[in-house]
């Protein structure tokens, strides 16, 4: 569709120009839209726009902000996806720094989440340690073995296999490096392991590229007898469908898991990326259950705050003195994340001046 | 009701795009002006990886440029731009043009302005020489505007 096989224009920069005369010929009522007293055009050489530019910080200070113990827990956030989008190792370091140190799981965890989407085979030995980590929180554990799956090398195959299997280990982490090590062998054999469907993530399963559809993966998605790899499959075909009825099917799938809590986790992230209203409902639910694993409450209230309606909005409003840490924390980073995607703010990263001297 | 809506023909002018989808020299409605796309960046995202667009455009017709942020997964408009060339048959003392088309319809409600636009300018000075003359006109969004012109051989 773009650019419809037209010539491309050169602009012609001038102060006026001429529309059809309007009482000329039938049907050539155009509106004056250039008239003299049109006064539309806030052009991008607005104050506000030099303002943004004159708040960036450097990338010491977003490292600072991130390990700072006095920054809010959302600004901590944005300071994480800041240095996701810097590609050198101090930016890592500060990561791998933060989630050996910070005192809020919600923010390890999404820590070992970035170290996994910027594939930094370097953090690897930290990530292993966190997944070892019997005093850590689960939450974080299960997000250092996805970033294992999300790296992609085969490295990490013999710590995923001890952590798969064994009674004594939490059933999430042990979903989570099954999961990983399908993940792995698929990219081994070839699979490609990047982003799709536009959604700017790697995800822990690729999408199905045979099946479309949606009965069909809502069927796979929903039956707990299939493996989980499979599941997750059709979970990310679904996503990368999109619409009313693919979101639906996602929501059905959320509520008609019984067992894994890391699956209803994961559809809640999903539906985050979707940003259909229709999920709200769905996600209320789960946030509002307190007898649901924290992980997915956490999970549920960052997708209200990603879809940003006023209703998801209200309801986050009423969890910001919940009793668990990690959904006190979520509602947070989900009011902030909701007023980002309402607002004409065009980064929700820390995002740095490349003109100020940045590495110490 | 701002002012370039129009009642009559928005339908067909338009057409759906994901800004997402949109790059450097593309068209696009911006704040509801045709524009060409001179600079286009996405956002730095969050967790659920979403991106916003940021598209600094230049309106077809004025040069002016325009600015706007929106979701990549939003559509945005893309207006229809064509180009047609018209033999110039005269220019009367208000500077409406009488133009004739390859099917040998003409039309007389195009203006020129000769104060401000150097192509309209030295159009009027070449037919007063007596030069015969091809006249381009570009359209998008209900509005056209006479931007090259050729002398006939």
């Amino acid at each position: 569709m773009r650019g419809l096989g037209l010539p491309s224009t050169e602009p012609v920069v001038q102060p006026q120009h001429y529309l059809r005369r309007p009482s000329a010929l039938r049907s050539l009522n155009s509106p004056a839209r250039y008239s003299s007293e049109n006064k539309e055009g806030k052009t991008c050489d607005s104050p506000v726009q030099k303002k943004r530019i004159a708040k960036m910080p450097s990338q010491n200070q977003i490292e600072e902000m991130l390990l700072s113990r006095t920054s809010p827990v959302a600004a901590r956030m944005r300071a994480i996806f800041g240095l996701k989008g810097l590609d050198n190792s101090a930016a890592i370091s500060a990561l791998e720094k933060s989630l050996k140190n910070d005192s809020s799981a919600l923010v390890r965890h999404e820590v070992a989440y970035v170290l996994g989407q910027k594939k930094a085979i370097s953090a690897l030995p930290t990530l292993y340690a966190t997944l070892e980590d019997k005093g850590e929180d689960v939450m974080v554990r299960h997000e250092a073995a996805e970033a294992m799956g999300a790296i992609g090398d085969s490295t990490a195959v013999p710590i995923l296999e001890k952590y798969a299997k064994g009674d004594d280990i939490p059933l999430e982490i042990r979903e989570t490096c099954v999961l990983a090590l399908e993940k792995i062998r698929w990219i081994a054999s070839g699979g490609a392991g990047g982003p799709t469907g536009g959604y700017n993530s790697l995800d822990p399963a690729p999408p199905e590229s045979s099946e479309s559809d949606i009965e069909e993966l809502k069927n796979t998605l929903c039956d707990g007898k299939r493996d989980m790899f499979k599941r997750y499959r059709a979970m990310f075909t679904l996503r990368n469908i999109g619409g009313e009825k693919a979101t639906l099917a996602l929501c059905e799938g959320m509520e008609r898991e019984r067992g894994s809590a890391l699956f209803r986790h994961e559809v809640a992230y999903v539906l985050g990326q979707l940003q259909r209203e229709e999920a709200v409902p769905t996600l209320i639910k789960f946030l509002k259950d307190d007898k649901e694993a924290d992980m997915v409450r956490h999970e549920a209230a960052e997708a209200l705050g990603a879809i940003g309606s006023k209703e998801a909005e209200a309801e986050l409003e009423l969890f910001k003195k919940d009793k668990a840490d990690v959904v006190r924390e979520s509602v947070e980073v989900a009011l902030d994340i909701s007023e980002y995607v309402t607002s004409g703010e065009l980064h929700y990263a820390e995002t740095i001046d490349a003109t100020k001297a940045s590495n110490a | 009701m701002s002012e370039h809506d129009s009642g009559s023909s928005g339908a067909s002018n338009t057409v759906p795009v994901q800004a997402g989808a949109l790059k450097k020299g593309s068209h696009v409605v911006i704040k509801g002006f045709p524009c060409k796309i001179i600079d286009y960046s996405t956002s730095k995202t969050g967790k659920h990886g979403h991106a916003k667009a940021n598209i600094v455009g230049i309106d077809i017709f004025t040069g002016k440029k325009y600015e706007d942020i929106s979701p990549s997964s939003h559509n945005m408009m893309s207006p229809v731009v064509t180009r047609k060339d018209f033999q110039l048959i005269d220019i009367d003392e208000e500077g409406y043009v009488t133009i004739m088309d390859d099917k040998n319809e003409t039309r007389s409600d195009l203006r020129l302005d000769f104060e401000n636009d150097d192509i309209h300018k030295k159009a009027k000075e070449d037919f007063e020489e007596g030069k015969d003359l091809l006249l381009t006109v570009l359209s998008a969004l209900d509005t056209e505007k006479v931007i090259a012109v050729k002398e006939l051989q």
